[in-house]
């Protein structure tokens, strides 16, 4: 894999007088597993459309290896061109397509030839283990069965780096654990970059080495996974600490 | 590449494309107000405009007080309860909605008619007005609380039944039906401003009758244009204030959510009485007047002139209501694009939505005809022709149309386009392969509920359609003075058969989406 770097430079983003975000820096290389935690509201989620350019920044940069590819007020790399690909939280799977054609048009700004693009399609929709349900609706599918349809998209696109938004938050334990353990194989098996939201450290800690920790909008702490839980400075992780001692 | 994400972003151009549909919408109403408020003149409205307002607006209130009374109860029960015909119950009850209600007047006139002349003169004029306007006032009362009561969810109902047991559920339910019921009501009492078939029928003079009267038999265009523009304007005063309360909760009950439905329990003997009280009300409000329309043909049916007069009409008919139902529809989508997530977007085109609702459909066809009379040759095609009638009909039913798209475009997530532009698809592609095949249902069933309204309504057609291309209530409404009673049934009763027809297809259809 070629190397590459995604940087925020003091991004702040602000809705309606609102500030989601108040200057916060990270930097996501190449082959990581960096996770974004922190609790609801605290500007995870806008973190991620900042980065993927879906929305521009109110002020700062997000650079990709040192060039600036989002400015204030301004996307000046478009997202499908940033290599980005992201499982969202609701999924956001199209209902009136099967999961094959679902993967199918995430595969249509690709340039692939038609029969490359299915051949492609059949070949993640198998790596994700949904090949026999490829000509369900995602309405007949299971939690479960959608969130490997959504992440088959996903990584059917080849992407640099695989954004995932909560995606586990609605599924049971039982998923969640089967699903988690999936998402880190077939990250080392195709040697992706993650970036991994959510609010809870377990699940950050089964994928993810590094960790940023956002509160109100700006970063508490960040660094590797295991050393912020050694010695947590943010509200988040020492709660979660404390709890954890409790029990 | 048009980004997908074109059709998620602010911007100025959204509050502009609102203003402009909602600007064409209101039109064909400008030329009448115009005239009124640029007149130089004391305005003539005739000597009997007076009563005939009051008995109007006598008429009206009755009607909203007695919708409310009885459909508020009807909407939270069939909403709450499982009971023997329930499905069947609220089916019915929604035809009148879709029926003018001048065939309900005949069919009672026709049924007092023989049973005596104290029976007669008991359901006639205000008492009968009012009868007949309850015919489509109460469903649309039971629907809005119908649909207010379904929008709570389980949980809540649960809390409430574990509280204070299943009076307490009907507390709470109807304390939180009871102003979307009461906003109904009120609607309802302010259409029946512009309706006047019954009046015409059951000898009471009314406003929206004096207006058919003085354009239609004393042919003075300047008259009923005053008095159109003073109704207007009088509709409007009460209209407002409703479309303001009302378009702020309409704008949130549209959007779709995801809540635990409520269980129906069943009542056991009380179910009975549930039922019994449907059957009642279906019966004072459509069963005696359908068996008034049936009693003529015990003499025999005109089939024969009724097929030929149902063929003669159909093809106008259908084209008046599908072109009616494609323009609400078209202009609904546009409304939906451009209102987007913006809730005082939303609020402001459902309130001006509500208003254009309850305007006289006469000011509109009026509004045309005075541009007509002075339009060049050139123009007929634009104001004289049938397209003019699907335009000014789409106009008048485009709320309809809006709740239908706006809802069905609230429902697609950011995260759908946001997905489309991360994988680089082309807005065009997105909108094909998803956002059309989506709104697909959601798009038929707005054309055809604008369709069916269209259909119902007479005053527009009247005044508007090209020598020789009436439509088959037109028809209806034309014969029923000079034509033999037992052809006017016949008509009458093929129309309530095709409307129940459709509304049986539509019911369907819309039963299969919501499995």
């Amino acid at each position: 894999m070629t190397g590459f770097q995604f940087q925020f430079c003091s991004v702040s983003k602000v809705y309606d007088g609102h500030s989601a975000l108040s200057g916060v820096s990270f930097t996501v290389t190449a082959g990581e597993h960096l996770s974004i935690l922190g609790p609801s509201g605290c500007g995870k989620s806008t973190a991620l459309r900042l980065l993927a350019g879906l929305e521009p920044p109110s002020q700062g940069q997000v650079l990709l290896d040192g060039m600036p590819i989002s400015q204030p007020n301004q996307v000046l790399m478009p997202p499908s061109l940033r290599g980005i690909a992201m499982v969202f939280q609701d999924l956001a799977l199209w209902p009136n397509l099967t999961a094959l054609d679902n993967v199918l048009l995430g595969l249509s700004g690709a340039k692939l030839t038609r029969r490359e693009a299915r051949a492609r399609s059949e070949e993640t929709l198998n790596l994700c283990g949904i090949a026999s349900l490829a000509h369900r609706r995602p309405g007949q599918l299971s939690g479960g069965q959608q969130q490997r349809v959504a992440l088959a998209r996903a990584l059917a696109a080849r992407p640099k780096l695989l954004v995932l938004d909560e995606p586990f938050s609605s599924v049971d334990i039982m998923t969640k654990a089967r699903l988690l353990g999936e998402v880190r194989s077939l990250a080392a098996q195709q040697n992706l970059t993650v970036v991994l939201v959510s609010h809870d450290p377990l699940e950050a800690a089964a994928i993810c080495q590094n960790a940023v920790v956002l509160e109100d909008g700006r970063v508490q702490e960040q660094g590797s996974l295991s050393d912020l839980m050694q010695d947590p400075q943010s509200q988040m992780l020492m709660t979660f600490r404390d709890y954890h001692r409790l029990q | 590449m048009i980004s997908c994400l074109w059709l998620e972003r602010p911007g100025a151009w959204r509050m502009a494309g609102v203003i402009g549909v909602l600007f064409l919408a209101a039109l064909p109403a400008a030329p009448l107000f115009l005239q009124v408020i640029l007149a130089h003149e004391p305005l003539s409205l005739g000597g009997a405009f007076g009563t005939a307002l009051w008995n109007s607006f006598a008429v009206a209130i009755a009607t909203g007080v007695l919708a409310f009374a009885f459909g508020l109860p009807a909407g939270v029960l069939s909403a709450l309860y499982e009971f023997r015909g329930r499905a069947a119950f609220l089916a019915i009850a929604m035809l009148p909605a879709l029926v003018p209600s001048f065939l309900w007047a005949i069919g009672w006139a026709t049924l007092t008619g023989r049973i005596s002349p104290a029976v007669t003169d008991l359901i006639s004029r205000q008492t009968g007005c009012v009868l007949v306007f309850l015919a489509g006032a109460v469903p649309l009362v039971l629907i809005a609380s119908h649909v207010a009561a379904i929008g709570l969810s389980g949980s809540q109902i649960d809390a409430a039944r574990l509280a204070g047991g299943e009076k307490a559920v009907l507390r709470y339910v109807s304390g939180a039906a009871a102003v979307p019921a009461a906003l109904a009501a009120l609607l309802s009492a302010v259409l029946t401003l512009s309706d006047p078939g019954p009046g015409q029928i059951l000898a009471l003079r009314t406003a929206a009758s004096e207006i058919l009267t003085s354009f239609s038999s004393l042919y003075d265009f300047n008259l009923a244009g005053c008095q159109c523009a003073v109704l207007a304007m009088l509709v409007l005063l009460l209209a407002a204030p409703l479309a303001w309360l009302a378009a702020p909760r309409l704008s949130v009950q549209i959007m779709a959510r995801q809540t635990r439905s409520l269980r129906r329990p069943g009542l056991g003997r009380a179910a009975i009485w549930i039922t019994a009280s449907f059957t009642l009300l279906i019966a004072g409000t459509i069963a005696m007047p359908v068996l008034g329309l049936l009693l003529p043909l015990l003499r025999g049916i005109d089939f024969a002139q009724a097929s030929g007069v149902v063929g003669r009409t159909s093809v106008n008919t259908l084209v008046y209501a599908g072109g009616a139902g494609v323009v609400a529809t078209l202009l609904a989508l546009l409304l939906a694009l451009f209102v987007g997530r913006d809730n005082r977007l939303r609020s402001i085109c459902l309130g001006v939505g509500l208003a254009i609702l309850a305007l006289p459909p006469a000011l509109g066809s009026l509004g045309i005809m005075h541009m007509a009379a002075g339009a060049p040759a050139w123009t007929d095609p634009l104001l004289r022709s049938r397209a003019t009638v699907c335009f000014v009909l789409g106009l008048r039913f485009l709320p309809a149309a809006v709740v239908l798209t706006m809802r069905a475009w609230q429902s697609m997530p950011v995260s759908w386009v946001q997905a489309a532009e991360l994988h680089g698809i082309s807005l065009a592609l997105y909108v094909r392969r998803v956002v059309i095949p989506f709104l697909l249902p959601s798009t038929a069933a707005a054309i055809a509920l604008v369709a069916l309204l269209a259909t119902a309504d007479v005053g527009t057609v009247l005044l508007l359609h090209p020598p020789g291309k009436t439509s088959f209530p037109l028809a209806i409404f034309t014969v029923m003075a000079n034509a033999p009673e037992s052809l006017v049934a016949s008509l009458c009763l093929a129309y309530l058969g095709l409307a129940a027809g459709l509304l049986a297809v539509m019911w369907t259809f819309m039963r299969r989406q919501a499995r």
